[in-house]
């Protein structure tokens, strides 16, 4: 992977997309990676009950992917400062989503080149169904 | 969210009971922890060798602890609404990580549409020499 730098980025430019199919078994070991064994993740029955038509992938596996498509782009120099993301819809195994991300502002603060970034996940409607910020810090070539 | 222990609460008030109410807990993140987070999002970035992804316990390994801390739910259906976190320090492979997790707030919400309330968490990840690696506040909606 090559190392992106401070003056390579340019807001209003796109990052590259991660995609990600989580299936049931994925859901199964997030369970396991989380601690988090809510059956709304994994028993079809109990999901109904609470009005899904199936098990939901975890928003915060969603949020995981996020925290990958940032690492994935700012390579080994570069540091996820923060992230916030809002929950509001809900994805399906099987779904294909689109991790996207596009930079939003660039500056230089305390010495550190940061950049924002409006992220988000993208269900197959193409809705963003768990959008976000992130602030990261990048190496300058200088 | 886990929602393991869902008991429960008879009114916002007595929901209000229980801010400030804490549950500490710690986890050794070895190289099994690592490659098992990173198995599953299917992250082969062989960064994640010696230093854990940012992920690895805000969102998965410690984040539900939280929930852990037994506050009960003030309405029958709850889902996550959203999360922020802020990296202080990487976390390196055989750090030990203490996390503080705290009910902090509860906001009511309810109106046209019904009854609504936001439970915020925040949790605090220290490393083996007590310095701060993250910070992750968690809200969930109860509904």
């Amino acid at each position: 992977m090559a190392q992106i730098y401070y003056e390579d980025v340019k807001e209003g430019s796109d990052i590259p997309t991660l995609e990600k199919t989580p299936t049931t078994r994925t859901l199964v070991m997030w369970a396991g990676a989380s601690g988090d064994f809510f059956e709304l993740h994994y028993e079809k029955e109990f999901a109904k009950t609470m009005g899904f038509p199936n098990v939901l992938v975890h928003g915060r596996l969603e949020a995981a992917y996020l925290t990958q498509l940032l690492t994935d782009w700012i390579g080994e120099k570069g540091e996820l400062k923060k992230m916030t993301v809002q929950y509001r819809g809900n994805a399906f195994p099987g779904d294909k989503l689109l991790c996207k991300g596009k930079v939003t502002k660039k500056y230089v603060k305390d010495g550190q080149n940061l950049v924002e970034v409006e992220i988000s996940v993208e269900n197959p409607a193409g809705q963003k169904i768990t959008p976000g910020t992130a602030v990261v810090a990048l190496p300058a070539k200088k | 969210m886990t929602t393991d222990q869902r008991k429960f609460a008879s009114s916002l008030d007595e929901v209000k009971t229980y801010i400030g109410k804490k549950r500490e807990e710690s986890m050794e993140i070895d190289g099994t922890v690592i490659r098992a987070y990173c198995e599953c999002i299917g992250d082969p970035n062989p960064m994640w060798k010696q230093t854990a992804p940012p992920g690895l316990v805000t969102t998965a390994m410690i984040s539900s602890g939280a929930m852990l801390i037994g506050v009960p739910l003030p309405y029958k259906r709850s889902v996550a609404g959203g999360a922020d976190w802020e990296f202080f320090k990487p976390i390196k492979k055989g750090d030990k990580i203490f996390t503080s997790h705290e009910f902090t707030e509860l906001q009511d919400k309810s109106g046209d549409k019904g009854p609504r309330a936001l439970m915020v968490y925040k949790s605090t990840h220290k490393n083996q020499k007590g310095e701060v690696v993250a910070v992750s506040t968690n809200t969930i909606m109860s509904y």
